[in-house]
């Protein structure tokens, strides 16, 4: 290794830290949007009725809901809540949550595309594979949880049937008509949905960029300051590697459509390293840890956090013995 | 000031976002952090945004969420929560786009390692090897039936003295295997730093390229690493798949006899002979290098 492992620029940083968030707001944008239309325009009861009444069917179908429904990790967290917050099981939820970043056609196709040449199918079908695994496992988990154990309270509140909070209001709404929005909703008219919708859109939109605004800026101060040939003598060892990949991908917080370039590129590592890398990354990184932070209680987020770490680092290396 | 705060401070925040990401893509430095995929997205996110802070700005609404008890925006409460809130969502990207540079200094570029032989690209940059390939593919193939007409042999007239003369070929118009390269004035092969770590790793390629005199530009930096005699420097360029925060760089190794007094990181434009010497167990992309300038820098500073 040539150098400090720690040299900070600002400059460097405020480049890396724009260019993070420049890539990042489209998508967050495009989750708040799809979340504010859901809000406004879709009764509370549509998705308990389009799930299947079987639990465990029901987790499965959420588990595959991002290959006809794709969003990136950072959309995938606000769509979330509002979808629990229209009355979604939490275990579909959650499962949606986790898998969408992984189990969706722009991933698939990114990352048969970053590893030509180093197997493309395996890796690209393991990923998918292990991802819904995972995401299937932990909505299982979720399902036997209590709901308070686990949301945020404000978000307990506002689901149908526990509601006791007012949603924001609008001046098309009478103050004293009370209630939450969607039963206001019902009776207002086209004019009135889309500015709920707008301005249910806004308000999701600038309070999950709070919490990509402090991941960014974590992830590029790693970015840009850390020496990442510190790692490189891990490379050899199968589970060092492995950890250290998960590691890097948890400082990194790169976007799941696009983090296989950089995985590939790290061609001294193991490829269970790479695997690891690419499927805890999507579910679990430093970006998210603050994200998930508008949904779930913290205990529960570091419980996420280390369940999936072990569980990834303990199936990949399994894989090791089938020599990939 | 609770409603103020609901109002103006999200309407504010949308703005000025609004503003740079607009500033940014129509004044093309958006070059430099996006690829050229994800810039259309960031001009939508910017109207949308735009749009979003007209409505905040001009449609009564008085967005109370966060007043209530059970409100969902954690700190969205309480008008120290919304001020801490809008100002960390204000000050960094306004600071970050007030002093952000165009590109990454030396420091970082060595954190990043840098790369100079292709196949640690994995994926990324396929897409240049790929155009590259085929052309040289399609040019071999064009070359091969030009040759294949040409060898066609034309009756020869005889002379005056009665003897036969040899068969006439039309070598003259036999195109040149490196053909499909772009060549500037001077005929120098006109490439990038990634086009050499390719040709290093691919045996037509690299008959393209050998001892063809070659040009190029990138950014200049010391070579600390395979330069035992003390003639060598590295010509850098960034690999861009998504975003400035996942390039990587990529090098290519200039060998020059003059001594160099070129600041770190200055944009160069090499002009020289390409060679593949094998240092390290693989062939190196290595230019012997016939003039070393300082030139501006390219308005695509990344490669894709």
């Amino acid at each position: 290794m040539n150098g400090a492992w720690f040299t900070f620029h600002f400059q460097d940083f405020s480049y890396s830290f724009l260019s993070i968030l420049f890539e990042g707001i489209p998508f967050l944008l495009l989750g708040s949007l799809v979340s504010g239309a859901i809000d406004a325009f879709v009764p509370a009861e549509v998705f308990s009725r389009l799930l299947p009444k079987n639990k465990i069917a029901a987790i499965a179908l959420s588990g595959m809901l991002g290959a006809i429904f794709p969003m990136c990790e950072c959309g995938s967290v606000v769509v979330t809540r509002r979808f629990i917050r229209k009355g979604l099981p939490i275990a579909s939820a959650v499962t949606y949550m986790l898998s969408a970043p992984i189990v969706n056609p722009v991933v698939a196709l990114s990352t048969f595309a970053a590893f030509r040449g180093q197997s493309p199918w395996v890796m690209m079908s393991l990923r998918l594979m292990l991802g819904f695994l995972l995401a299937v496992t932990v909505g299982f988990i979720v399902q036997q949880a209590p709901m308070g154990a686990i949301l945020q309270q404000s978000i307990v509140d506002s689901i149908p049937g526990v509601r006791r909070r007012t949603a924001f209001r609008m001046s098309a709404a009478p103050r004293e008509e009370g209630g939450d929005l969607n039963i206001r909703l019902e009776g207002g008219g086209w004019r009135f949905k889309i500015l709920a919708a707008v301005q249910s859109a806004t308000s999701d939109f600038l309070d999950v960029a709070f919490f990509l605004v402090v991941g960014a800026a974590i992830t590029s101060v790693f970015n840009t300051a850390v020496n990442q040939q510190v790692i490189q003598p891990l490379a050899t060892n199968p589970l060092l590697a492995t950890v250290a990949m998960m590691v890097l991908r948890f400082m990194l917080a790169l976007c799941s459509t696009s983090d296989a370039f950089i995985a590939a590129s790290f061609v001294s590592f193991p490829f269970v390293a790479k695997l690891a890398f690419l499927v805890f990354g999507a579910m679990f990184d430093i970006k998210l840890f603050f994200l998930y932070g508008i949904i779930f209680k913290r205990w529960f987020i570091l419980a996420l956090g280390i369940g999936l770490f072990v569980a990834v680092a303990v199936l990949c290396l399994r894989l090791t013995v089938l020599n990939l | 000031m609770t409603k103020a705060f609901s109002r103006w401070l999200p309407c504010a925040t949308l703005f000025a976002w609004s503003f740079i990401l607009l500033y940014f893509y129509f004044s093309g430095r958006i070059h430099a952090l996006l690829h050229p995929i994800f810039r259309p997205f960031a001009l939508v996110a910017g109207a949308i945004m735009l749009l979003l802070a007209a409505c905040f700005l001009f449609i009564p609404a008085t967005a109370e969420c966060c007043t209530d008890e059970g409100c969902g925006h954690a700190l969205g409460r309480g008008i120290g929560g919304r001020l801490l809130t809008f100002l960390i969502l204000l000050l960094p990207m306004c600071a970050a786009a007030a002093f952000s540079p165009g590109g990454y200094g030396a420091s970082t570029i060595l954190n990043r390692g840098v790369i100079n032989d292709a196949s640690a690209l994995g994926g990324a940059g396929a897409k240049r090897a790929a155009a590259l390939a085929s052309s040289a593919a399609a040019a071999a193939s064009s070359a091969a039936a030009a040759a294949n007409t040409s060898s066609v042999t034309e009756p020869a007239l005889p002379t005056q003295d009665g003897s036969t003369p040899p068969p006439q070929q039309a070598q003259a118009q036999q195109p040149e295997p490196t053909d499909y390269l772009h060549k500037s004035k001077d005929g120098n092969i006109i490439l990038q730093v990634i086009d050499l770590l390719y040709a290093a790793q691919d045996t037509s390629l690299r008959g393209d390229f050998e001892n063809k005199r070659v040009e190029f530009i990138g950014q200049y930096m010391p070579d600390t690493v395979n330069n035992i005699n003390g003639k060598r420097f590295k010509v850098v360029r960034m690999l861009m798949v998504c975003c400035a925060a996942d390039a990587r760089p990529v090098a290519a190794v200039v060998e020059t006899e003059q001594p160099s007094n070129i600041p770190e990181m200055s944009w160069v434009k090499v002009v020289g002979d390409a060679t593949f010497p094998i240092e390290g167990g693989r062939n190196l992309a290595v230019v012997k290098a016939t003039s070393v300038t300082v030139t501006d820098p390219p308005e695509e500073t990344m490669l894709y």
